[in-house]
């Protein structure tokens, strides 16, 4: 074993005596390159969102505005409402996370913990709930949630009473382990559970524990950071999800503004803005007319006010998302 | 009666297994299980919602044929997303591990590099993707106005066209490699050192090691991130078939079995690409090496 080191040891270091090391400086260029191709959207809105209009639609000014302007985000504050579709969006997000957390940490628990018939089906089943596309089940979830509905208008005697376009039916779905992207969350889970020593739930269980005590005071405590991880990956998932809420919680009166909800008006809005001042709306999109350029920076100013959060949540806390992924043991045990 | 015990203790095991996966089990029928069936079922009828409640009309393959024949959308925006499979999925894969190869190697600011690339997958959603795409966000070269371009096209137009595509999406593209690289980088650091050393002794080149070890190894791996990103291409926004359907759900005149067969049918594409891209990528049959899997495997085990 020693001598294995050894031997993997010194062979990079001779190399690098060797060559200057060309080779990684081409690997640097490289991936600075497309590092600046990663983020070159994100230098993009800030650059466009500090602009003015006049920055705008002159062609000679390209990345760096000749004025610093804020009047964009103004607009685009008051559109987005930050203060209520942040909160919103937190709360939402947030109870999403802790139902999918629950569930993904009681089903990792038992699949990695106990011995029960068709646990490989079940395992199975999993990988396929990741994989069925969504729009298959929309259209009986949302029956279902009309028929619940219905059901809970006669038996509390409430006609306005609804599901539909609350949110109630997304927290059904978290709860129940089918929210978005529940199984990545369970294997997660499972693998660290893995690794804990089974040894400790042996003692305990000779000391008289029941499943239930393990579970909360060995598992759920040695594994705080991995909740947390499940808890931040399913968070950041859920406030980024747009199909299903666009289905349960329609836009309307009942229902709560998102972030994600707020950035989609936002086209609405300009667009018919654009079209009121600039003669013909153009619904495709023919980018080009100065209008549609001002709107830009509008809509460039909304969207870096709507991935703020987001992103200082990523400074934070970013070896933890990695970390995250790394231990879903997708990639052999 | 030792043996009764312990078939006393295997249940109490399975008793206490299943509930705790109950939640789940509970969830994954009622709310993904049946709605898939359910589909299935719906979409040969004409379903509208009266004062009375649910209304059935069986029409046998209507449905079908308003969204093949009749429909003037949905083929055309199928075939969009067949295409749009076809080369996002390998496209972004490749990239993944070429970055994973990269990343892998013995460089500075490794975490660096590593955070930004995985930066996407927090704050990518429909709506910024959508914004940031309007605004001409995520074409940084403008390739049609590159003479080498322009000669290609008066080579190919196909050519052109594809070069074209593949220039105003690859940002999009790259969005999509956050996962797929670090689940890369995470098997590539699991390769036992030793078959790379023995192979480098044999005066193997790092071309031949990549090719003949690497890529034998991880091949499961290329499996899992391409269906992983097949998957989320197909539940990302941008793909024009989804707001469809959704569409088709609200719409009060086509009714909701209409839209039950179009989700219908684009989820049976979307699984045949992924049963693609396993009958592709899954383990040939006595190739590439079982030497080298066996030691990787021996490997693994320790």
């Amino acid at each position: 074993m020693v001598d294995k080191m050894k031997s993997t040891l010194a062979h990079p270091r001779v190399a690098r005596l060797k060559q200057i090391n060309y080779r990684n400086l081409f690997v640097y260029a490289i991936l600075i390159l497309i590092s600046y191709q990663f983020i070159y959207p994100l230098l993009r809105m800030v650059s466009m969102s500090l602009m003015t209009e006049d920055d705008i639609i002159n062609p000679v000014v390209n990345w760096i505005p000749q004025s610093l302007s804020f009047s964009n985000f103004r607009t685009a504050l008051r559109v987005m409402q930050p203060m209520t579709t942040y909160f919103n969006s937190l709360w939402f997000s947030g109870i999403q996370a802790l139902g999918s957390t629950l569930v993904a940490a009681m089903a990792g628990f038992a699949l990695a913990r106990y011995d029960f018939p068709l646990k490989k089906f079940w395992f199975f089943m999993i990988i396929v709930a990741f994989i069925i596309p969504l729009p298959v089940m929309m259209v009986p979830r949302t029956m279902m949630v009309i028929n619940l509905q219905d059901y809970l208008q006669d038996a509390l005697a409430r006609d306005q009473f609804r599901l539909l376009g609350t949110v109630w039916p997304q927290f059904l779905l978290a709860f129940g382990g089918q929210g978005v992207f529940s199984t990545i969350l369970i294997l997660i889970f499972y693998n660290f559970t893995r690794m804990i020593p089974p040894a400790l739930d042996e003692a305990a269980a000779i000391d008289g524990a029941s499943s239930m005590k393990i579970f909360y005071h060995i598992i759920l405590k040695l594994s705080v950071s991995t909740l947390l991880v499940i808890f931040l990956l399913s968070f950041v998932w859920n406030w980024n999800e747009t199909h299903i809420t666009n289905q349960f919680l329609r836009p309307g009166s009942l229902s709560i503004e998102l972030v994600t909800s707020r950035l989609q008006a936002f086209e609405g809005m300009f667009d018919e803005f654009a079209g009121m001042s600039g003669g013909i709306a153009t619904p495709e999109g023919e980018t080009g007319s100065e209008m549609e350029r001002i709107n830009e920076a509008f809509r460039m100013s909304g969207t870096l006010i709507s991935i703020l959060p987001l992103f200082v949540l990523y400074l934070l806390v970013q070896k933890h998302f990695i970390k995250g992924i790394e231990n879903t043991g997708l990639t052999g045990i | 009666m030792k043996k009764k015990k312990a078939s006393l203790i295997s249940k109490r095991q399975w008793f206490i297994g299943y509930m705790f996966m109950l939640p789940w089990i509970l969830g994954f029928f009622i709310l993904t299980a049946w709605p898939f069936i359910q589909t299935v079922y719906l979409s040969f009828f004409s379903v509208n919602r009266t004062i009375l409640g649910w209304e059935r009309e069986f029409v046998a393959l209507e449905n079908y044929r308003y969204a093949f024949f009749e429909s003037v959308t949905f083929v055309p925006y199928l075939l969009t997303f067949v295409w749009m499979q076809a080369i996002y999925a390998p496209v972004i894969t490749v990239i993944s591990f070429i970055l994973a190869l990269l990343l892998n190697m013995s460089i500075k600011a490794r975490g660096f590099f590593r955070a930004i690339f995985f930066l996407p997958v927090v704050v990518m959603s429909g709506p910024v993707m959508y914004q940031l795409l309007d605004a001409g966000g995520l074409t940084s070269v403008e390739i049609h106005n590159f003479t080498l371009w322009m000669m290609v096209a008066q080579f190919s137009v196909t050519a052109a066209d594809a070069l074209l595509y593949l220039f105003s999406h690859y940002t999009m593209m790259l969005w999509f490699t956050g996962i797929p690289i670090i689940l890369l980088i995470n098997a590539l650091q699991k390769i036992d050192s030793g078959i790379v050393e023995a192979a480098r002794i044999d005066s193997a080149t790092s071309w031949q090691i990549l090719w003949k070890i690497t890529i034998p190894i991880i091949r499961p791996i290329f499996l899992v991130s391409m269906i992983l990103t097949i998957v989320q291409l197909a539940g990302y926004t941008l793909n024009p078939v989804l707001p469809m359907i959704q569409e088709s759900i609200h719409a009060t005149v086509s009714g909701l079995g209409q839209a039950s067969a179009l989700a219908w049918i684009y989820s049976a594409v979307v699984l045949l690409i992924i049963g693609l891209a396993f009958l592709f990528l899954k383990e040939p049959k006595d190739k590439s090496g079982p030497e080298i899997k066996r030691r990787q495997m021996a490997w693994n085990e320790r």
